[in-house]
């Protein structure tokens, strides 16, 4: 069977800053406080026709430097693209956070001596190595949404679909429809892509 | 003693103020980490990192851990070994604070070193459990080590500030390449030993604060940032490449100290358990400091 790549696409010019993924994201994998796997930030605040705002999560890039640089090996590419890990084999070391260019890798304190535990980021609602949709998987790494075939809570609800999610092919359709609608003007290819998926 | 209590007790006052304050990482900085990645205008740690980890760090780890006791393998094979004889009058080198002052530095060292060595080999070692427990033993084992650091800078300040010997010394090497027991021209520290004091304490305090940095993550230093010019990203980018390369030199310089007190100068290790040097080892090994002994009487 063939894989399609999976990608998210945040529209900056759809945006409005509701915070409604990242909240959706927390609560729907019961995420420690302190932690957001997705998380809307807004840059140029103030500054007409320059303000934007985005949501940001890790991207699941292509030869995803997160994976080159990690000492136990722990993370593993699926066949549709997407990045996950190991947080058994983890050891919260942070390489990983310092090879990644979206700051996606967290890490909640643990233990008595307050280290750093096991890392934590956006799984596009993929689970981890565990059994599907066991107690243990979702205890660990959230919901296993794409296994029911749904799509990543975050997408699913976001109120202007300025978050898309999808197979490469049907991500890149809509924005170049969303960009000849608005004109033609813009970037060829949605912010971030060429760092996450070098333009492929 | 107490400065290095009172750096221990601002690292931690420093962590404090990284839980209170606003996130250096996944705040709004993020955005600036974003599009500097790897930019033409940016640093480009985040892709030095990605590739020097990636691809050299551990080999590098491997080769010195090889590399080194190997050459030294062929030194004891073919020069062997300086022994003295050990009946001889001795002479009372070290203090009992200078001794335990070193052990805890040295006790400190035999954690922090396999342990790191566990960290960088992690996938050999499956990961988990394991490796997490050294990752913290390694962490841990640095508060003993930071404490002393100074009081052994201090203590041994004198005698290993480079001299005219020391030229003398590095041009025969020490005379560790020969079998001859010649006088070589030395005070209390020679050449080698002076260079390792440099490397165990500047380097020392550089992994220090690298690992500081490294274990805290997410901390604020304004003064830090405006000195470096960095974001903290990219603050922790260079901790890391650094801890890693100067890992290399203290790593290197650790094993060759291990080998020539314990095995390329037989029984050398005793001076530093019980204080006493033999007078032989004195005077072939460390002539400058025999001879102003001597002057003063003390043999
Ligand atoms: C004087 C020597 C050293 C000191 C004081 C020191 C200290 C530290 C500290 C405090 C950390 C942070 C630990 C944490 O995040 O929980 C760290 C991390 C690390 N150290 Fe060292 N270290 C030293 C030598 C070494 C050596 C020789 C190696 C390699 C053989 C090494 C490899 C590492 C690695 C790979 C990390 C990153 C993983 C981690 O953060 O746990 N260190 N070091
Ligand atoms: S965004 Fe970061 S964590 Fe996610 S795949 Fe890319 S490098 Fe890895
Ligand atoms: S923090 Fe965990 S996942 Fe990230 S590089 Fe270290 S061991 Fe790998």
């Amino acid at each position: 069977m063939d894989y399609a790549r999976m990608k998210f696409y945040c529209d900056e010019s759809r945006c409005i800053e509701c915070d409604g993924c990242s909240v959706a994201c927390a609560e729907a994998h019961e995420l420690p406080v302190g932690i957001s796997r997705r998380k809307v930030v807004t840059i140029n605040e103030g500054i007409p026709g320059k303000e934007m705002s985005t949501s940001i999560a890790c991207m699941h890039c292509t030869d995803a430097p997160c994976e080159q640089v990690c000492p136990v090996d722990c993370f593993y590419i699926r066949e549709d693209g997407i990045v996950l890990h190991d947080k058994e084999k983890c050891i919260g070391c942070g390489y990983c956070l310092y090879a990644c260019p979206f700051g996606a890798p967290q890490f909640p304190r643990d233990g008595a001596f307050g280290a750093k535990g096991a890392m934590d980021k956006c799984t596009m609602c993929a689970g981890g190595p565990l059994e599907t949709n066991s107690e243990k998987e979702r205890h660990l790494y959230g919901q296993n949404r794409i296994a029911e075939g749904k799509v990543p809570v975050c997408a699913a609800m976001c109120s202007t679909k300025a978050l898309l999610v999808g197979d490469a092919e049907s991500v890149s359709n809509v924005y170049r429809a969303r960009v000849m609608a608005r004109g033609g003007k813009g970037s060829n290819s949605p912010y971030g892509w060429d760092k996450a998926y070098k333009n492929q | 003693m107490k400065k290095s209590i009172i750096l221990f007790i601002a690292l931690l006052g420093l962590a404090s103020v990284a839980y209170a304050a606003d996130s250096q990482i996944w705040g709004e900085m993020r955005i600036q980490n974003i599009l500097g990645y790897g930019q033409e205008e940016s640093w480009k740690l985040g892709p030095l990192f990605t590739m020097l980890q990636h691809k050299y760090f551990a080999w590098i780890f491997l080769g010195v851990l090889i590399g080194v006791p190997a050459a030294f393998f062929i030194h004891y094979k073919i020069i062997g070994p300086k022994v003295f004889p050990h009946s001889e009058k001795k002479y009372y080198a070290f203090s009992l604070y200078n001794r335990i002052i070193h052990q805890v530095a040295a006790v400190s060292f035999l954690v922090i070193i396999p342990t790191g060595f566990i960290i960088v080999f992690g996938d050999f070692f499956g990961g988990g459990t394991f490796v997490r427990m050294a990752k913290n033993l390694h962490g841990i084992f640095t508060i003993p080590f930071t404490i002393v650091v100074i009081p052994m800078a201090l203590m041994w300040l004198k005698e290993a500030l480079f001299n005219m010997d020391d030229v003398k010394w590095f041009m025969i090497l020490g005379g560790y390449l020969s079998k001859e027991k010649k006088p070589i021209l030395a005070g209390k520290f020679n050449a080698g030993q002076k260079m390792w004091y440099w490397v165990a304490i500047l380097g020392g305090i550089t992994m220090i604060l690298s690992g500081a940095m490294m274990y805290f993550l997410d901390f604020k230093m304004e003064m830090l940032h405006n000195l470096a010019g960095m974001s903290q990203i990219d603050l922790l980018r260079a901790a890391a490449i650094l801890h890693n390369v100067m890992g290399f030199i203290v790593l290197a310089l650790f094993i060759t100290h291990v080998y020539m007190s314990m095995f390329a100068i037989k029984g050398a290790v005793h001076s530093i358990i019980t204080g006493y040097i033999e007078e032989e080892e004195l005077k072939i090994l460390h002539s400058t400091w025999y001879k102003k002994l001597k002057d003063q009487g003390k043999f």
